[in-house]
């Protein structure tokens, strides 16, 4: 059942997800198309997440956008700086100047990031721990995590996992998506695009995400205003259709439908790499919670249990 | 535990034949194999561990008409024996050779050298319609004149050196009518085991499962009457073939690709099945799932890996029938809305439910006829 509508204000609105957004060139979304975007999600009862370009944008389309409830993604090089302090959710593409970065702990930041930049930009996201509750870091190259590392990530995670229960020690119990997510959750929660979510793009069609939009080679539209929602094989998009995803415990998995459609052409299946990097999360995670019970009583009853398998796939096929 | 791998080599894209119903929609006399192609798919074969931890190896050669490249086919089987003694492979035992063809090159010299050479590993099947009114109506060559006549010449001479091999008949809208007499037909010949098979693609009309049915029930009396049950053995007649099920996992149907059968055309482009490959196509780009340079893309597997385990139309998950339905995934693909291989094609639901209702009369008439005969 759908419950969000994503407006992508302007061809170059910021990524916040796996995608890269390489469009340099503005295109607003037409005034007219993001007022009847409103009222149709209105009328469908979804709550709208608005993805804003850099500038700042026209007085009328800020009037349309705050005539209904909504949640606001900007960059953290949006120019528009009231909309940028007071928004829901700040990405960063970048850790140049993170760290001269106001936090407040009202807003979420996410942090979009090839795999060695984390790495090798690890202290400087420790430093930000203390001043955030919500933190997502998303890997933009989960493609390439292989062999080497794959053990590095994990190390990596064990690292990020002492840092954060030593937030957890002072009682400042923040969240990090790599590794917090899996604790707190008892079942998937993935991004759901197609299923729970959908775009409307500045060219007025819907997309199952932004990715969709964005990226050429796999771009389709599911339907425009005019003739409406148009999802083939809806079914696809559902975690009861994913042969891989619906045994697995990888609960904060974002299941990138993105992902699975570029990297094994099926919207409903990932690859290799996406299932080792969740799992290496996952055990992350259960580290973490054994340490986290070392220092007091942390979420009776929940267990991560030991897996002998981190690619589901292994468990279908044997 | 003992597996089997399937490696079809496409050797060419070109046959003598027009078959009406034909799903190589893209034959042409260009494309064909290089020895080469061959022989770096047989070194990646026999360096890809999930291949040679494989106990059985079946060489399938396919077209376009194979036997059009026997020389080229010659070249590979002994290839691919010279590997297996140099790694001391147990497939030096464990190999089958196996060819579908057309039958018009099976009384050559060149053929008949070749079976000389491979008989005991070699399994040959020639495509046969049924009665010359059938085979001559779809099996058609070029200038649109019928070729039952050219193949049935090599027939008993296939019956003599394969007499357990069987046939497959391929039914389309047209030739429905006719399926009965090419049963009686084909087994007047010897050929006792028959496979029957509804195209897959969206030919069938209003009724055309009807026609089956009746045509269906006809070869099950007959069968009946004559006694034939322990000789005949047409697949339709499976005993599985529409048992009831109640999940989304069908185990018994045609989601092999991946698991079982690996392809490979003339450009080294490597396939699940060859129904992948362009010429294979009707409106879909091929989908390959890797190359002789690179090896497979294993990430591009993983569909296929756990298509088994999907069955993603509510109709057919609802479907009280749905095992033993042939459900392709290179034809969910080619008509697919989104080039998916999981959205399932429905063409041919209604003919396969028309094959369950023939074999559950088959059945119920053999029990009672057992029963009656104590």
């Amino acid at each position: 059942m759908l419950k969000y509508l994503i407006i992508q204000l302007d061809d170059t609105s910021t990524s916040f997800c796996h995608y890269n957004n390489d469009r340099m060139t503005g295109n607003l979304i037409p005034i007219e198309i993001l007022k009847e975007a409103i009222f149709w999600s209105m009328k469908e009862n979804l709550t709208i997440q608005f993805l804003y370009p850099d500038y700042e944008l026209p007085e009328e389309y800020k009037s349309a956008i705050a005539s209904t409830f909504h949640a606001d993604i900007v960059s953290s090089t949006c120019e528009d700086l009231p909309l940028r302090d007071n928004a829901d959710v700040v990405v960063f593409d970048t850790f140049d100047n993170i760290s001269d970065f106001q936090f407040n702990d009202k807003q979420s930041y996410a942090i979009r990031t090839m795999l060695s930049r984390l790495l090798k930009n690890a202290n400087m996201l420790h430093a930000i721990l203390p001043k955030v509750n919500r933190m997502n870091v998303i890997i933009t190259d989960i493609a390439s995590i292989k062999g080497e590392w794959e053990n590095k990530y994990a190390e990596f995670l064990e690292k990020l996992g002492n840092k954060v229960l030593e937030e957890y020690k002072k009682g400042h119990y923040l969240q990090i998506n790599l590794l917090t997510d899996r604790l707190l959750l008892d079942n998937m929660n993935n991004c759901n695009a197609g299923n729970e979510s959908i775009t409307i793009c500045p060219d007025g069609k819907f997309y199952a995400c932004p990715a969709f939009y964005s990226d050429k080679d796999v771009s389709y539209s599911i339907g425009d205003l005019a003739t409406g929602l148009n999802i083939k094989n809806p079914q696809l998009y559902k975690i009861s259709h994913a042969p891989i995803c619906r045994i697995c415990d990888a609960f904060q998995c974002k299941r990138c439908v993105w992902l699975n459609r570029k990297n094994t052409l099926e919207v409903n299946t990932p690859s290799h790499e996406q299932c080792v990097v969740s799992h290496i999360e996952r055990n992350a995670s259960r580290k973490l919670l054994s340490k986290l019970r070392e220092i007091g009583s942390f979420l009776p009853g929940k267990e991560i249990p030991q897996l002998d398998y981190v690619d589901p796939i292994e468990k279908l096929l044997s | 535990m003992k597996q089997t791998r399937a490696i079809t080599f496409i050797v060419t894209e070109a046959c003598q034949l027009r078959c009406s119903y034909c799903y190589l929609v893209g034959k042409n006399k260009i494309n064909k194999m290089q020895f080469d192609i061959a022989k770096r798919t047989l070194d990646y074969i026999f360096s890809e561990p999930t291949f040679i931890s494989e106990s059985d190896i079946i060489l399938d050669f396919i077209g376009g008409e194979p036997l059009l490249e026997i020389a080229l086919i010659n070249k590979i089987v002994s290839y691919f024996l010279y590997k297996a003694s140099e790694s001391n492979h147990i497939w030096q035992k464990n190999y089958t050779i196996r060819i579908t063809t057309n039958g018009l090159l099976y009384s050559s010299d060149e053929v008949q050298q070749f079976i000389k050479n491979y008989h005991e590993h070699l399994s040959i099947s020639i495509s046969i319609d049924g009665n010359k009114e059938k085979t001559d109506l779809a099996r058609i060559f070029p200038d649109g004149s019928g070729s039952y006549d050219k193949v049935i010449a090599s027939i008993p001479l296939w019956r003599e050196q394969f007499p357990d091999e069987g046939t497959k008949m391929t039914i389309s809208h047209d030739d429905l009518p006719f399926v009965f007499n090419s049963v009686k037909h084909l087994i007047s010949l010897g050929i006792n085991k028959i496979d029957i098979n509804p195209v897959l693609e969206d030919v069938w009309k209003t009724g055309d499962d009807k026609i089956l049915e009746r045509q269906l029930i006809k070869c099950a009396d007959y069968i009946i009457e004559h006694h034939l049950e322990n000789i005949v053995d047409l697949s339709c007649f499976e005993e599985r073939s529409g048992i009831v099920t109640d999940n989304h996992i069908i185990p018994y149907n045609y989601g092999i690709c991946g698991s079982f059968t690996f392809a490979v055309d003339y450009k080294g482009d490597y396939y699940t099945c060859l129904r992948f490959a362009k010429f294979s196509l009707r409106t879909k780009e091929a989908r390959s799932i890797g190359n002789i340079t690179e090896g497979i893309d294993w990430n591009l597997m993983r569909p296929f890996q756990t298509y088994c385990n999907q069955i993603t139309s509510d109709k057919c998950i609802k479907c009280e029938l749905s095992n033993g339905c042939k459900i392709c995934p290179a034809e969910n693909y080619d008509s697919s809305s989104t080039s998916s291989i999981f959205e399932q094609s429905l063409s041919s639901c209604k003919m396969h439910k028309a094959k369950v209702k023939a074999k559950n009369y088959f059945w119920n008439k053999l029990y009672t006829s057992r029963e009656e005969n104590g």
